[in-house]
Formats: structure tokens, sequence, C-alpha cells
């Protein structure tokens, strides 16, 4: 048997979607996985061993981000300087605000690392439906190997070498999309959701500038274009959790309504946080925070329109 | 031992080196046209108002180049450009003349010292055995680190020092730490006013430095530049940049270093696989600590004036005129511990730790292959300038972190740093003109002084506990009191002015930018007021003690 081209590690419906685009681009790709998957993806090979996954040049991480260290530290054992790893994670570090790029550095000897972002979903990739993502690394080997195991006809891959702006702008995507949901549901005109969501991205990109990304980062396809396709998905867990919070459902029981781990959850105090430590502008985040401890929607409003 | 380095056969290979650079600088030059109307138009300009009738020469050959390249052939512009580069090659190309070394390794410390500080020879000569040794700096001179290790692992690799660059006595002073710790002479680029003084000239000629003409703009003169460097290190030649680029302005320690040169290494290491004769290269951040600084009244004021930019070549300063040197030299030979040089632990071109025996290991202790980083994705090694400048920006974060960790704190830093803060609250205002412009305006009674010293030196001693900084033991043992006077005496004998006055109430502070200057030092590790943190990059933090483990990010 040849060496993939391409590993993938997580076996949940994001991993399972990104092994089947990249099959669709003509790549082999072996896909580990600790979950019995109830049917096989043609073309692509299923694997408990990360060993098998090091065979190929480049890995692809689509775990959650609760589990990015044990897992980078397991891999890490099979990993040289040679393999390009690219993660698709939403979220910043688990006790810090370190990326998980920052991870990969720390746990494995790789360099050349990225990640993807920007608005496509695991939906479209599995039903192959056209959509677009965006590939940042600072090395062009990385977006070069990306792109070549990933652009379709079905997928177009941007790329940027903001590498840390996008992991940025991906994570701060994920804790507006909760103030875009809780707005709706809270009965905010179009007026008001626009001016929630121009608002928020403009705090996010000058947060993310005060982290050391690009502004237009945010701005493009990674930021701009996350949230727009985010706040349109009906089933976006984000989405669905500032929702129940706005229909008065306590944060605890709102998350375990949705049933998934939010990442922006914990991230949005840090983020406060890590503002008011740059002297950074973070009036929307802040009233995020508010959002999250059962503030009523006229306290956002109230935050939003401080001067 | 020593002599196996291959320093020492550096005069044999020279002709070989220059060749190789001229034919490797012709081959990458895509455009020579470019390349040649570039140089002429900035040397011209450079050398339009000279006198020097050398010079003039030169401007009249630039003139006439630039006339005539534009009808030339192909083949003639690139024979034009070889020649341009051979030139360019043998101003910048060393000498290593191993009889100078023998004799100013051994006899440069006590003519320094006659000429210098004559009392110090006399009580030298009674011994003339410590005449011909470098014991005469011993005590003044202190080198630390992982010593034992680098001179195993020099002779298994080409290193690489990076040290921190306050002064232009560094080159010297990092020579000598070299010699002392028993490593392997380096070959350097040193700027061409290091080269106006005769004898200092000759010594550095002989000793392998090469010339680095930084009025020079052009861009080939910069792939000259490179190119030579990355030829040495392919040849397993020592060397030793300061990454920083010039000396720090502020006094701080660097936070943001230049990543040219440092570059060069990663296509040295990649030509020597693509050879088949793997030589491994491996980087050795260091930093050079003084207890006062020889240039640094001119530093400063550069730094105020401008941020530094006002003038980027300090042509005129302390470091020329000899008077300075000599009272900073008896200065240095008065006190003890004055100069402190201090090894880090030596990583490879991709920021990984390396042992003794050459072998680097990622951060969990597992052992990499560094040939790994240079190839590709179907496993060929590749010379990539793309990559190899993210890996040298990687490699650079590496090198800031070491220069913090291993930073030695001293007395003049410790209380200038508690004066500065006196002369912040007194100003009430968090503007740093506002703040320096309190010239003779505050007086601190001792025993505030002393006890502000010890608060902070107390808190050093801690960050120290966790790795994080370096006191040294002078300040470590000592009593407040004793500090503060040991700062006194060290900025009385050599600053012009005085910087600290003592009177009946107490310690007047009179010259706020050279306090300003000293507890910089400080400022990258939040132990003193930071506002020299370089654009764009936030200012450190101020370490919290209270809580343990909660104020861990600097």
């Amino acid at each position: 048997m040849t060496s993939p081209s391409v590993g993938v590690v997580g076996g949940g419906p994001w991993g399972r979607a990104l092994a089947k685009a990249a099959r669709r681009a003509g790549s082999s790709v072996v896909l580990h996985t600790r979950r019995e998957q109830d049917r096989h993806d043609e073309g692509v090979s299923m694997t408990v061993d990360y060993a098998a996954v090091a065979k190929a040049p480049l890995v692809i991480l689509a775990v959650p981000s609760s589990v990015v260290r044990p897992v980078l530290t397991a891999l890490g054992d099979h990993l040289t300087g040679r393999h390009l790893v690219v993660h698709g994670i939403r979220g910043l570090g688990t006790d810090g605000l370190e990326t998980v790029s920052d991870v990969v550095r720390e746990q494995t000897a790789v360099r050349r690392a990225g990640a993807l972002g920007g608005p496509v979903q695991a939906g479209e990739l599995i039903r192959a439906r056209p959509s677009a993502m965006i590939i940042g690394s600072r090395y062009p080997e990385v977006i070069a190997a990306v792109t070549k195991n990933f652009q379709s006809p079905h997928l177009r891959v941007w790329s940027t070498p903001d590498l840390k702006g996008l992991e940025w702008a991906s994570a701060l995507v994920g804790c507006l999309s909760i103030g875009v949901g809780f707005a709706e549901e809270a009965g905010a005109g179009p007026g008001l959701v626009a001016a929630l969501i121009s608002r928020g991205v403009d705090e996010a990109a000058r947060i993310m500038v005060a982290a050391g990304g690009e502004e237009r980062t945010m701005l493009g396809l990674g930021g701009y274009g996350d949230l727009l396709a985010s706040i349109a998905l009906e089933d976006r867990p984000e989405v669905a959790l500032g929702r129940a919070l706005a229909q008065g459902v306590l944060l605890e029981d709102a998350l375990s309504r949705v049933q998934l781990r939010i990442e922006a959850v914990p991230l949005i105090p840090r983020v406060v946080r890590f503002a008011e430590e740059r002297r950074v502008q973070a009036n929307t985040f802040r009233a995020l925070c508010d959002v999250l401890h059962g503030a009523r929607p006229e306290m956002l409003l109230e935050r939003l329109f401080a001067a | 031992m020593l002599h196996d380095a291959p320093i020492f056969g550096f005069n044999a290979a020279r002709e070989d080196i220059v060749r190789t650079v001229v034919s490797r600088v012709v081959l990458t030059t895509k455009d020579p046209l470019l390349a040649l109307n570039d140089a002429a138009y900035h040397e011209v300009k450079r050398l339009e108002t000279t006198r020097n009738p050398e010079e003039r020469k030169e401007l009249v050959e630039w003139q006439k180049t630039a006339r005539s390249i534009g009808r030339m052939g192909e083949g003639q512009r690139r024979d034009k450009l070889a020649q341009v580069v051979e030139q360019i090659s043998w101003d910048i190309v060393g000498n290593f003349d191993e009889r100078v070394y023998s004799v100013s390794t051994k006899l440069l410390p006590p003519i320094v010292t006659y000429l210098l500080a004559p009392r110090t020879l006399v009580r030298l000569v009674s011994d003339p055995q410590k005449l011909v040794s470098l014991e005469a700096l011993d005590d003044k001179v202190a080198v630390e680190g992982p010593i034992a290790e680098l001179r195993e692992l020099s002779r298994r690799g080409t290193a690489v020092y990076v040290p921190t660059h306050l002064s232009n006595m560094d080159s010297i002073v990092f020579g000598y730490a070299l010699e002392r710790a028993g490593l392997p002479p380096a070959t350097y680029g040193a700027g061409t006013n290091l080269f106006t003084n005769p004898v200092l000239s000759y010594f550095m000629r002989n000793l392998g430095a090469y010339r680095v003409d930084r009025r020079v703009r052009h861009n080939l003169y910069k792939d000259v530049l490179k190119t030579y460097s990355s030829v040495l290190l392919e040849r397993g030649y020592h060397s030793l940049f300061f990454p920083g680029g010039t000396r720090s302005r502020s006094g701080g320690v660097e936070r943001r270093l230049k990543l040219g040169l440092m570059g060069t290494a990663i296509e040295a290491y990649a030509r020597t696989l693509l050879a088949g004769r793997e030589r491994r290269i491996y980087f050795v951040p260091a930093t050079i600590n003084y207890l006062i600084t020889l240039e640094a009244e001119t530093l400063i004021a550069d730094f105020l004036a401008e941020a530094g930019k006002g003038r980027f070549i300090i042509e005129d300063d302390e470091s020329s005129r000899i008077g300075r040197v000599a009272a900073f030299m008896r200065k240095l030979f008065d006190m003890q511990g004055s100069v402190v040089i201090r090894f880090g632990a030596p990583i490879d071109p991709f920021g990984n730790r390396v042992d003794e025996a050459g072998r680097s290991y990622d951060k969990r202790g597992r052992e990499v292959d560094p040939a790994m980083y240079v190839r590709d994705i179907a496993g060929n090694v590749t010379m990539d300038p793309v990559r190899d400048a993210q890996y040298t920006r990687e490699l650079s974060d590496e090198i800031c972190k070491s220069y913090l960790t291993n930073t030695v704190i001293m007395s003049t830093h410790v209380v200038a740093a508690a004066c500065f803060e006196r002369l912040r609250r007194a100003a009430h205002a968090s503007d740093l003109f506002v703040v320096v412009r309190q010239r003779d305006a505050v007086v601190v009674p001792r025993d505030d002084l002393a006890a502000d010293v010890v608060r902070l030196r107390d808190r050093l001693v801690q960050l120290e506990t966790r790795g994080r900084i370096v006191v040294s033991d002078l300040l470590r043992r000592s009593s407040g009191g004793d500090i503060v006077e040991r700062a006194l005496a060290a900025f009385a004998g050599y600053h012009a002015l005085p910087v600290l006055s003592s009177r009946h109430d107490g310690i007047a502070i009179v010259d706020p930018n050279l306090l300003f200057y000293y507890q910089n030092r400080l400022a990258a590790h939040g132990m003193a007021w930071d506002v020299i943190a370089p654009p764009g990059m936030a200012p450190a933090r101020p370490v919290s003690f209270e809580n343990e483990g909660v104020g861990g990010a600097s």
C-alpha cells in the first residue's frame, strides 16, 4: 500500500467531512477515529493508530479543542520536522489564549503549521455543496499542500499568511454568533442585528490586532464570511445557545440543551480580560459576558450603545 | 584541540571562499542590470560629497559604470557584475592570523591593562606568571553558562553566537569570553567604524573579523554579505552575529531581532546535507551584561531624541574617544564582577534544544532530526528562502526568550529602577518626557532608597527562582545600603555628570536619562516601567508575586 497523502485526526462530523472533501479532490486519505463508524466513507481508510496517520506528510486535526493537547502529545511521538500539520479547530487555549498552532509547536517537533477557517460547514462538505474555505499559514508549502489536497470543483480554497489572525478570527466569530442568536430571539430588528454584527466584527478586528493578527483577516473570509455563514444556520450550536439564553434559560441548561461543548463560552470572559489589559474597546464582548450570566436583552442594548 | 577549529585554516581557504561567493551571487542575481543600477545609484549618492581621494576614485568608477551599463550586452553585464561582486567580497573578507591570535590572547589583556590602568600592571608585574595570562581580568569579567557542553558541542557542529548588544566593547569582550571559556574563536562582521582605530583595526582584521560597511545601502552588498556569511557557516566556521542589528539604544534587552544574517544558517545547513556531508549548525544566545555601559549617554540621548530613528549609525560616541575608553576600562578594572557574559542553552536553527552531542530535542524531550525541516513534502532537501525566513522568525522568538531568562541584573540596574520609580511617582504623569525632565528635582532619603532597592531585589530573586532572570551574586548577597553605594561608585568615576549625588538629606536624582537607560534592563521582564517595547508589541505587564502561578505571563 502506498502512503496516504492526507491524514485526518478526529472522527466527528467535521473530521469526516474534511476526509471526504480531500477524497473528492483526489487525495488518498487516512482517518483516525475512536468512534465506531456506522458507515465507511468510500476511499477513506480508518485507523486507531497515530503512526498510520503520520505516514501522511499532511496531517489535519479536527478534534474538539478540549482534547487538542493530549491528542497532539500522543501524535507527536510519530511526527517529525517534515510533517505539515493543519488544524480546523475553533477556539483558543485551555488556560491562556494560546492558539492551537502554538500548542502544535509546544507538543510536537512540527514547525510548518496552519489552520483552516472560513464559511465552509461540515454539512456542505458531506453533501458536496459548493463552498469556500481558507487556509492560514506562514509557510507557502502548507498552503500549497492544503490547496492541492482539498481544492475541487466543490470547494474553493483561499489562503492567507496571517495564521494567528485566522485562528483568532475563527474563535471570535464563535463568540459573536452567540450574540447574534440572542439578539434575534430577543426580537431585535434587522437594523439592530446589523449594528451588532458590524460593531462586533470591528471590535473583534481590533482585539485580534492587539493579539498580533491583521485586521483584514477578520474582515475577510475567515471572519465576516464565517460569521455570515454561521448565523444563517439554524443548527449552529453557538446561535442555538444564544437563542436559549434569550428565552431566559440558564447557561447550564442551555448548554445541555445544545448538547455540545461550545468553545466560545469559557473564551468570552478571557477575551474581555485580554482586551482590558491591552486597552482595546470591547463593549460587545462585555455585553456577551453579561448575556452568559443571564442579563436581560435591554442590558445588551445598554452596553452596545454606551459611549 | 582548540586549534582544530576551521578558522585556523582560514587564510588558505580565502580565495576559494571568495570564488564561491562570487559565483553564487552572480548565479542568483536575476537581473544584473537592476542590481548594478541600484548599486551605482546608491554608491554615487553616498560618495558624491567625499573628499577622500580613494573614495573619489571609487566614485568615478561607479559613475562610469552607471553610464555604460545600459549599453552593455547580457554577457558583458554578467562580467561586470562578477567584477563588482568580487570587489565587494574582498572588501568584506576577513583575515585570520594565528600568530596574531596567540599573541593577542596572551598579551592583549596586559597591554590594555598597561595602557589604561598602569597601577594594575604594577601589581601584576610582581607575579610574572600572571602577566602572560588572562587572570588580570578574571574577577572583573565573569563568564557563565553551560560552558563544558558548549565546548564539547563546538567540536561536533558549527556555532552561531548571538549575544545581546549594548556597546562597541561587545565584540572584544565576547571574543575574550570565548577564549576564557576554552571555546574556539568565531568570525564576525564588525562595523567599519571599529576599523578606524589602527590598533583595534589590526587585531580585528587578523582575528577573523570581516568588514561590514553600514553606509553602503544597496542590495547587492547585502546579498554578498549574506552569501559570505552562509559560505562561512557551510564550511564550519563558528560565527558571531549581533542579531539586534545595532547597539540597544534604550539599554533594554532585545525583543525583536534582525533576521537577515541569522537566516543564512538554514541555507548553509541545507547545503551541507545536499553535499552529503551534514554538519549541524546551532545557535548560542548569550547576554553581555555591564555594570555601566561605555556609550550609555550617547545611546540614551539618541533613543530619547526620536526613539532611535535620529541617527541610525552613531560614528562619534564614547567608544571613539580614547579618553572615555580609558576611563571606562579603569572603572572596569576597579570594580569586581562588572561584566558578565552569560551563555544560554544552545538551540538548532528551528528552535529546538540541542545537547552536547549535537542532537536536537523537541519541547517534550523527544529527539528530532533537524534535516527533516529542510525536506519538502516529497522528502527532498530544498532551499526555500520564504520557508527559511519563517523558521528564522520563530527562532528569533526563542532567542529573545533566552535573552530574558539569561539577563544578569546588577546593582546599577536595580538602583536605577528604584530611583526611576520615585521619579515617576513625583511626576504625577504617565508621560516619559515629563518624568525625565525632573533633573535634580527629587531627593530620596538613603534609608528609603535602600528599602526600595531591597524590595525590588527580593522580587528579582523570586523571579530568578522561576528561572526567568539572573541576579548577580553581589546583588544577591549585599545589603540595601551596600547596593546603593556600589551603584553610586559605579556611576561616579565614569559618567561625565553625576547620575546620583549623595547629599546630607539623601540621594539626589540628578540624571534621569541615565537612570532610565539602566532601569530599562528590567523593563521587558515586567520589573520596571516598560515604555520601550518595540512598535506593535504590548509592553510587559508587571509581574505579580501575590498569587503564585497566576501572574505567570510577562
